[in-house]
């Protein structure tokens, strides 16, 4: 199976502050990868990383054969980010907001497929409310509903599922399921490791800038992970 | 295509969010109010002097209002971590520049064509007939205006002293813009040949020339370090 992430000797430091030391990590096509660690780790350095956002003070990356350092704008348009911000217009609606981050990218969603989303992602009946009135968790939603129109190749998914309901984590496990049957690769950070391990193919912990690999079984029976 | 796609996106965003919250349009607006009530105090208002002075009060009203809603232009960006999306759009950059100067210079023109009637009012101003050569000047004054001020809201959006940055940036180099927009406004208002103040139209279309194209050119950076 064709390697859809390649992290090589991954370093990154703010200021003298070293989050990641020498991280080599590789995910394959159709892969869900679970990112554990306490706070402060560098989860999510790593996934802006990935995510073209950061750049590494060492090391090397591809995604999707890209490199990372000289072919972002082929990265940016092959991955979908879903991190701690909503990305959203507080004086738009729900609709506008999805109508503006997909049109932006170049493709305009008919009404139809909009609502299709929306209601797949459970808050349809929102289309019209403006989005400085939705909670935590149905920003999450949205941001799964941009995901559902944009159909990355590459999924990075920041606290996957922080603020979300039963319903909500449910229905992101699901998409997961579908998302990587159908070939996408999900790169995702979580606190959650019975959800995690219902979709998660592989899982990698963080601690100490230091990456430490185990399977989903070996971290399911373990009585902690760091 | 998907260049000026971006571009009608964002400044489409921009205006319908401004319409809805009205936040900048008011406190702009209302400080204008303020400028013109103060100065229509100060001087005596005998045809002869508002002559002279009036081409000054006209661009301080749009000089300190742009500062005010130019400044707070990329605010909105900031607040959901909209930059960020921004940044990893598979786009050029530049678009969003464009779309978010087109979007300000729209705003920006839309508050001094309000204003207007209020220099005819409180200055029994007879610029009826002169309206579309004001126009003139106040469009090709507003997008100098509006490169520049898109630019330094986009700078100094994430300092915390960007309230104090803003001006301190945009001023000085904004000092030619308002240089030609006063002289041609005076120009007008006296009642000038067209001649005796083109010039000075033509000065303020090289610098949006070259506002707009530094801009757009340095903004790839700004967003793509």
């Amino acid at each position: 199976m064709a390697t859809a992430i390649r992290g090589i000797e991954l370093s990154k430091s703010f200021q003298h502050f070293q989050v990641l030391q020498s991280v080599s990590i590789e995910i394959a096509s159709g892969e869900c990868y679970a990112l554990f660690g306490p706070n402060g780790a560098g989860k999510t350095t790593l996934l802006r990383i990935f995510a073209t956002l950061h750049r590494p003070s060492a090391g090397r990356f591809e995604i999707l054969g890209f490199d990372g350092n000289r072919e972002r704008a082929k990265i940016r348009a092959a991955i979908f980010l879903i991190g701690h911000g909503s990305y959203l217009y507080d004086d738009l609606s729900v609709k506008e907001n999805i109508q503006f981050a997909i049109g932006i990218r170049g493709w305009n969603p008919t009404d139809l497929e909009i609502k299709k989303a929306l209601d797949q992602v459970g808050i349809g009946r929102f289309a019209k409310l403006r989005s400085r009135y939705l909670s935590a968790g149905m920003k999450k939603r949205l941001s799964i509903a941009k995901a559902l129109l944009v159909r990355p190749k590459l999924l990075i998914m920041d606290e996957a599922y922080a603020a979300l309901d039963e319903l909500g984590v449910a229905m992101v496990n699901e998409y997961i399921r579908n998302f990587t049957k159908e070939g996408g690769t999900v790169l995702m950070s979580s606190h959650d490791r019975a959800k995690t391990a219902e979709v998660a193919h592989r899982v990698g912990v963080l601690n100490r800038s230091v990456l430490n690999e185990m399977s989903v079984e070996e971290m399911s029976a373990a009585d902690a992970i760091f | 295509m998907q260049f000026f796609s971006v571009i009608r996106w964002i400044a489409w965003k921009d205006l319908l969010s401004e319409y809805r919250n009205r936040e900048n349009i008011s406190s702009m607006f209302f400080f204008a109010i303020n400028v013109i009530l103060i100065f229509s105090f100060s001087f005596s208002l005998d045809p002869e002097t508002i002559k002279e002075i009036m081409p000054g009060i006209i661009w301080v009203a749009f000089g300190f209002t742009a500062i005010i809603g130019l400044g707070k232009s990329f605010l909105v960006e900031v607040n959901n971590d909209c930059m960020e999306y921004f940044q990893m759009l598979p786009i050029p950059k530049g678009a969003i520049y464009l779309g978010k100067f087109l979007g300000n210079f729209l705003f920006m023109l839309s508050v001094e064509i309000v204003l207007f009637p209020l220099f005819v009012l409180f200055f029994n101003l007879d610029i009826l007939d002169q309206f579309l050569k004001l126009l003139l000047i106040s469009t090709v004054a507003t997008i100098g205006l509006s490169a520049l001020g898109t630019l330094f809201s986009a700078l100094t959006v994430q300092i915390r002293a960007r309230e104090v940055m803003f001006p301190i940036l945009l001023l000085p180099l904004s000092v030619p813009i308002f240089i030609g927009a006063v002289e041609a406004t005076r120009g007008i208002l006296s009642g000038d040949a067209f001649a005796l103040y083109r010039h000075w139209i033509e000065l303020l279309v090289v610098f949006d020339v070259i506002f707009v194209v530094v801009s757009f050119w340095i903004f790839e950076f700004i967003l793509d370090y």
